[in-house]
């Protein structure tokens, strides 16, 4: 799939040029329409998104948005190909990491003009960074997802831990009630780290990690304490304290929550909007509750990758499409699409409308106020990240928690595989 | 000894079918699983209570039938011209000798090698600019074409296989090209020509990716589009929705075969008896 997306993007190089002479521009007089590329995947948000444009359409007679429902799987290859044949919708759904390389290569239009002051300084810095590119803002981030803690209340009272109740909790917390309800055939935590890349660039903040200086061609990688931290901590929770239930290392995360829900471990980490699928899928009588966010010794930071809203360059209404943006990243829209995804508003008036509405409700508080902490993700502006990440760190990664590399040779793996793809 | 190598015979090929069949098996069985179920660590082929919800949702959910319909379509029309244009040329590849026949045999072999995604943005614009992108004539166009190669190369295996003494005879009794096509060679080409129909049709069935990019407004969306849409960002599967609209796709294929099946036998048997 990568390689296949490294010869797109080639392919898509060459192709621009031919036509770049072919691109039409769009009539702008008479009423507009915009084709909104969404892809909404839950029924709920399907439903809060139909519900947004139908507000929009209602209220804006002259300006028509139509949503196009596409799938998330594949949309990189759909959206080059559209890009490089001028055929892409006015306004493009994905994530910061998949649409910053698109704003690189110039398909993106700047949204800065649109971005009022006051929406601006309701975005935290760090999830702004995430969609600059440049000095031009060229998405509206729309949802978050972060990473927290999951636990089996009953375990845990069972081992005689406290559930901690402050605004965080240290890793080194969650390794003693990991030791301490490890017990009776149990195991404190389970971790689905089957591609443990996207867990350890994004926790890496919280340990001073960054992973990367610079952008674009010019990146360097910088593997020193603040990023090996974690995976070294994984390492002796797995192998010294054995307190993760080892076989959970080599799953994805959704697998991860089976033995979680069998009370085969007391806590589980998770991407935040698993809260809703535990909500669903747990046993009748499971007691869980989310713990507070967790926080290393640099503080609860996570790298912030959020879902956006973009308008495509050459758009022939501009303009409208980030009119609508706007409005769909109103309060009350981020709040409605938000919950229907079970994830994080990326402005605070949004978390906060949505923890009034649902912080008393299981996990809901803990996990929007791990929201405030996400913060800018370097990784996001490297352009051989990906490349990077399936080649090289993955499997690095995985030969560590396997125990088939020590953390000397997990550095020397991660270092000299970025230098020697970025040559 | 001969008396247990019956029984052992019949052992050994069930054993085999429940091996082919197990994923199918799973499949129904997870279809009708709540999430929950799908999602605990008990593991069992039947499930603890039906739930017959997932079918439901995978209807409502993204248009399933409309999908099917547009892929039926699809995959009937690319077969049929497939088999069409590959009948003749075949003939002609496997009975022709010399320089003429090496090329197009090249031409063939060639043409598998590259991936698709090495044509799928030149064959993007050229649609566009035919007005053909985006519209199911232009993905079966693409699917016969690209099907096309393979069921050639296929079926001209077929056809060197039957004896050109055979025509000859028949040339001797007195029959004229063309009946010794229709009454000769037809008949024991008629196994490859299913085989072939069965391959071409299950290629554009279950093809994904050349629909995804051609593909831009939902309503043209293919079978292998919408099943995809129960696959969310951020690791979120509907399993249990999904593998329902897995199981109502897999029956057109299902049906396509079983009619396919019986002219396949009756083939062979045809081509025995002249053979």
């Amino acid at each position: 799939m990568k390689s296949r997306r490294v010869v797109v993007a080639a392919l898509a190089a060459v192709t621009s040029l031919v036509l770049a002479a072919c691109s039409g521009s769009g009539d702008s007089s008479g009423p507009v329409t915009l084709k909104f590329q969404s892809l909404s995947d839950q029924p709920a948000a399907i439903a809060a998104t139909n519900k947004i444009v139908d507000d929009w359409n209602k209220a804006h007679p002259d300006i028509k948005v139509e949503v196009v429902q596409a799938g998330w799987d594949g949309v990189y290859d759909k959206l080059i190909t559209q890009f490089n044949a001028g055929s892409a919708p006015d306004i493009i759904h994905y994530e910061a990491a998949g649409v910053v390389p698109f704003a690189k290569d110039g398909y993106l239009a700047d949204l800065t003009p649109y971005l009022s002051e006051q929406k601006k300084s309701d975005i935290p810095k760090g999830v702004l960074d995430s969609v600059t590119v440049g000095n031009q803002v060229i998405a509206y981030p729309t949802e978050l997802q972060s990473y927290v803690v999951f636990a089996n209340k009953s375990l845990l009272q069972k081992a005689g831990v406290t559930v901690p109740a402050g605004p965080t909790m240290t890793w080194d917390q969650l390794r003693e009630i990991a030791k301490a309800t490890t017990r009776d055939g149990a195991y404190g935590l389970s971790w689905g780290l089957s591609s443990p890349t996207a867990a350890m660039v994004a926790l890496a903040p919280g340990f001073g990690g960054k992973y990367f200086e610079g952008t674009g061609t010019d990146a360097k990688i910088s593997i020193g304490q603040g990023e090996m931290a974690l995976p070294q901590l994984v390492d002796a929770m797995a192998h010294q304290d054995n307190s993760i239930l080892p076989v959970t290392l080599t799953q994805s995360g959704s697998k991860a929550l089976a033995p979680f829900y069998a009370g085969q471990t007391a806590m589980t980490i998770q991407g935040s909007f698993q809260a809703a699928n535990i909500a669903k899928d747990a046993p009748a009588g499971f007691d869980w509750v989310v713990l507070p966010p967790l926080a290393g010794p640099a503080g609860p930071a996570q790298a912030a990758n959020p879902q956006t809203l973009s308008v495509n360059k050459d758009s022939a209404h501009v303009e409208q499409a980030a009119q609508f943006i706007d409005f769909f990243t109103n309060t009350e829209n981020l709040a409605a699409i938000n919950e229907a995804d079970a994830l994080i508003p990326p402005t605070n008036s949004a978390r906060e409308a949505l923890n009034t509405k649902l912080g008393a409700q299981n996990g809901w508080k803990e996990i929007l106020s791990s929201g405030q902490y996400l913060t800018s993700a370097p990784y996001l502006f490297v352009d051989k990240y990906a490349q990077w990440k399936d080649t090289v760190a993955t499997p690095a990664y995985q030969k560590f928690l396997a125990g088939q590399l020590d953390a000397a040779g997990l550095a020397k793996e991660l270092s000299d595989g970025w230098n020697s793809i970025n040559r | 000894m001969r008396a247990l190598l019956r029984p052992a015979q019949y052992l050994a090929l069930a054993a085999y079918i429940l091996f082919l069949g197990f994923p199918l098996l799973w499949l129904i069985s997870a279809s009708v699983k709540s999430s929950g179920e799908l999602n605990s660590l008990t593991v069992s082929l039947l499930p603890q209570q039906w739930h017959w919800d997932n079918y439901s949702e995978a209807l409502d959910r993204q248009g399933l039938i409309h999908s099917a319909g547009n892929s039926l379509v699809v995959a009937l029309v690319s077969t049929a011209l497939v088999i069409v244009i590959a009948l003749p040329a075949s003939y002609v590849l496997a009975r022709l000798k010399g320089k003429v026949r090496a090329a197009g045999v090249g031409w063939i072999l060639t043409s598998q090698v590259f991936p698709v995604v090495l044509v799928i943005l030149p064959l993007f614009l050229i649609l566009r600019t035919i007005g053909l992108a985006d519209n199911l004539f232009g993905l079966t166009l693409v699917h016969t074409t690209y099907t096309l190669p393979f069921a050639l190369w296929m079926l001209q295996g077929y056809v060197t296989a039957i004896p050109v003494d055979l025509e000859e005879a028949g040339a001797m009794d007195g029959a004229g090209r063309w009946t010794v096509l229709r009454a000769i060679v037809f008949p024991l080409l008629m196994p490859g020509i299913v085989a072939t129909a069965m391959f071409a049709f299950v290629s554009s069935w279950n093809e994904f990716f050349f629909a995804l990019v051609l593909l831009q407004s939902p309503e043209n969306y293919t079978l292998p589009i919408t099943l995809n849409m129960f696959i969310g960002g951020e690791g979120k599967v509907s399993l249990g929705p999904l593998a329902a609209g897995a199981v109502l796709a897999a029956i057109p294929s299902i049906v396509f075969f079983t009619i396919l099946r019986r002219k396949l036998t009756s083939g062979l048997m045809a081509g025995a008896v002249k053979g």
